[in-house]
């Protein structure tokens, strides 16, 4: 245990300490607004594609793609495939006509596409909107993987207390010294060191003798088991009926602890149990692990599905790292590339899921599973521990802390975007357009710098805020529902903005503003009623309770969102008067071709001196 | 975007309705990137039905499709997960792939264009 952890703080250490060191050097060549927030527009399809990759690939996808899996099967396997997909929208839509326009933010699109400074304010407040909702479960990653892996606080603080700060500070330092510059640097390394890591558990799994088909088929043999931490009180209630359940499934070693449990008399003490999962789809089969049910009915199979790929498209972060590229070709090959990385990353996340099932299984029953992570029945109690349980089970301390360092890159990378995409809608779309238009360049850079100091603790008081408020207890997988909050919220509120907006010219300022409303708007109202709901504030009957039963929002607020633009812009039919022109700059190549003949479109110049 | 020159104008001589755009030498006109738009706005919108009819077609294969989501069809893949776990990704990658191309060939039509109306231009100014 002792080696363990140093061999994962080590590693963790060391991959802190090239961050540091690449954002020294990326901040010698930061002198602009356009090196600070888009890298001087020179990084090209191959490293952008790396850099969007490290940005998108988070805790929710590192650690909990394959602990999704290893609980639900088929149903958690969605959650990449759906990732994936996001980007398939991307190309398709927005990436090169994005990148076109020119600009620096998705507020300047926004902007310069309607010419009203009112769509810019709101489009910058459903920026930080969505920023904070993605930024929370990357803060609650870092301090539940701070209390697994190091397992022991600092300064006085509990470990997960220590992980949230630690990690805040050191965004806060590494994106407000670095720029976009570093960041972009940081997020290509870390974005290599996750596959890595990735890449390593499962050579790791297949050396040891694991075949994908018959794991798959012994995984299947039989209705999924699922690990759950209740009361005694809902363990006994209804004549014992989950008591029962739960006996009928587990060894009888294990059960006995249960009993022990019950028998004290406490109602309110908690209980790891081991429960057969219920097929939500076809509710007369079993739930089988290589069937879909696990996790959604009908609805949800859709809704999921209609999120997570829509979602992707209305990132900020993700949509900010469109106009790095130096044109819009050079955008849509970014994004193939992107595809490429993360469907490899997302084709071997599940099989690490599926591989844990029978190696912590063996590892509990022989005696060496890591002491780090809880067990019952031969299950993880929480399955987003999986990979560095596995790890090291597999490769011992040096995969364990080759894993720990991954999930710490995949926090660092996302949260990394998230402040650049947080301080350039502050510094760049509020400070340098309202507060101060006659800035120099000096204040600029420093009011980016001194935006992502404020970012970075607001999301530190979030991480913080999150046990405090009770969610913690109220969702099992909570950094997947947080993170697909996020892609609720982006889908409803920039997506069908974007998408008429660039291929509609009918859409007027007015039709886009009530579209960001009512998609952003009416997501984040069905999110609040869920979460009122699963924390027993709001009932479950009515109107109010079928909204608040909603696990994903999309497919009501997105179409919602695009009938409104269509409506309200033909009522409106207040064209710019300059639509030919603002036409001209996102499908017209005038201004890529005048760049080329310049050599502007050349990317080996991202580390220049000015 | 400040190195550049950008300029848009309407000329009002009868018979040329044209809005442009000039960055350097470089023009686009209004009804040159109109032609265009169309037919990027085809290509990403028939690439769009093909990708959200094959995505939203596995669960919906899911939800009526016995043969497809619980017939095992090689250890224990049946043809839900195999598709969800491996081809979805090939599939993304060639679409990603095709389109990129395409796309591509679009944007040098407008290039050519661009090209041939210059050309045009000037052979009109030096027989003025």
């Amino acid at each position: 245990m002792g080696n363990l952890n140093t061999i994962a703080i080590a590693l963790v250490i060391a991959l802190i300490l090239f961050t540091v060191s690449l954002t020294i050097f990326a901040n010698r060549f930061t002198r602009t607004t356009a090196d600070f927030y888009l890298a001087g527009r020179k990084v090209g399809s191959f490293a952008n594609a790396s850099a969007i990759s490290g940005d998108y690939l988070s805790a929710a996808s590192f650690l909990g793609v394959a602990g999704a899996v290893y609980a639900s099967g088929l149903d958690g396997v969605w959650y990449a495939a759906g990732f994936a997909g996001g980007f398939m929208v991307v190309v398709l839509f927005i990436a090169s006509a994005l990148r076109r326009f020119g600009e620096y933010t998705v507020a300047d699109f926004a902007f310069g596409r309607f010419g009203s400074h009112r769509i810019r304010l709101v489009t910058v407040v459903m920026v930080l909107i969505t920023s904070m909702f993605y930024m929370a479960p990357q803060m609650y990653g870092a301090g539940t993987t701070w209390k697994v892996l190091v397992g022991r606080g600092i300064f006085g603080m509990n470990p997960y207390t220590s992980g949230v700060v630690v990690v805040a500070a050191i965004m806060m330092f590494y994106v407000a010294v670095g720029g976009m510059k570093g960041t972009t640097l940081n997020q290509i390394f870390q974005f290599w060191w996750l596959n890595f890591a990735m890449i390593m558990v499962v050579i790791f799994a297949f050396g040891n003798g694991f075949s994908y088909p018959a794991a798959l088929q012994a995984a299947s043999d039989g209705t999924i088991i699922n690990s759950k931490v209740v009361t005694v009180e809902q363990l006994t209630a209804d004549d014992g009926a989950m008591l029962a359940k739960a006996e009928g499934v587990m060894s009888a070693e294990e059960f006995a602890k249960v009993e022990a449990v019950v028998d004290a008399g406490d109602s309110a003490a908690k209980v790891p149990v081991a429960l057969p999962a219920v097929n939500k789809l076809h509710e007369m089969r079993d739930a089988l692990f290589n069937e879909p049910g696990h996790r959604y009915n009908t609805f949800d199979q859709f809704s999921m599905v209609l999120a997570l790929v829509l979602g992707t498209a209305g990132l900020p972060h993700i949509l900010n790292r469109y106009y790095t590229n130096p044109s819009g070709a050079a955008a849509r090959r970014s994004t193939f590339w992107v595809l490429v990385f993360i469907g490899i990353f997302y084709i071997m996340a599940p099989i690490a899921g599926l591989a844990g099932i029978n190696l912590i299984k063996n590892a509990v029953a022989n005696g060496t599973a890591p002491a780090t992570a809880d067990y019952v029945n031969g299950m993880l109690v929480k399955s987003d521990a999986i990979m560095p349980t596995i790890a090291q089970i597999l490769g011992g301390e040096w995969l364990m802390g080759i894993v720990s360092a991954g999930a710490f890159a995949a926090m660092f990378s996302t949260i990394g975007g998230l402040l650049i995409a947080s301080a350039s809608a502050v510094g760049h779309d509020v400070y340098e357009k309202y507060v101060n238009p006659n800035a120099s360049e000096k204040q600029r850079v420093f009011v980016g710098k001194a935006a992502v100091v404020v970012f970075a603790l607001i999301a530190m008081g979030i991480g913080l805020g999150i046990p405090a408020s009770g969610l913690d207890q109220a969702y099992p997988a909570l950094i997947a529902m947080m993170v697909t909050w996020a892609f609720a919220v982006g889908a409803g509120a920039f997506v069908p903005m974007l998408l008429t907006g660039i291929w509609w010219k009918g859409t007027t300022e007015r039709g886009a503003i009530s579209g960001m409303l009512v998609g952003g708007g009416g997501s984040i109202f069905i999110i609040v009623l869920n979460i009122l709901s699963q924390l027993g504030i709001i009932g479950k009957t009515g109107l109010i309770g079928f909204l608040g039963g909603l696990t994903f929002p999309t497919l009501f607020t997105f179409p919602l969102a695009i009938a409104t633009i269509i409506v309200v812009s033909k009522l409106d039919g207040q064209l710019p008067k300059n639509l030919d022109e603002i036409w001209m700059r996102i499908h017209g190549t005038a201004h890529e071709r005048h760049e080329r003949d310049l050599g502007l479109d050349k990317v080996s110049t991202m580390f220049n001196k000015h | 975007m400040g190195d550049t020159t950008m300029k848009a104008a309407v000329p009002a001589g009868p018979g040329n309705s044209q809005t442009e755009i000039r960055h350097g030498a470089h023009v686009d006109t209004i009804e040159n990137v109109d032609i265009v738009f169309r037919a990027q706005r085809k290509l990403s919108f028939t690439y769009g039905a093909w990708f959200f009819g094959v995505t939203l077609a596995i669960p919906a294969s899911s939800v009526w499709w016995k043969g497809w989501y619980a017939t095992p069809i090689w250890g224990g893949f049946t043809l839900n997960y195999l598709f969800v776990s491996l081809f979805y990704y090939v599939f993304l990658w060639t679409m990603a792939w095709t389109y990129s191309k395409q796309a591509d060939k679009l944007d040098e039509q407008l290039m050519h264009m661009a090209d041939a109306d210059e050309a045009s231009a000037a052979m009109t100014g030096k027989e003025g």
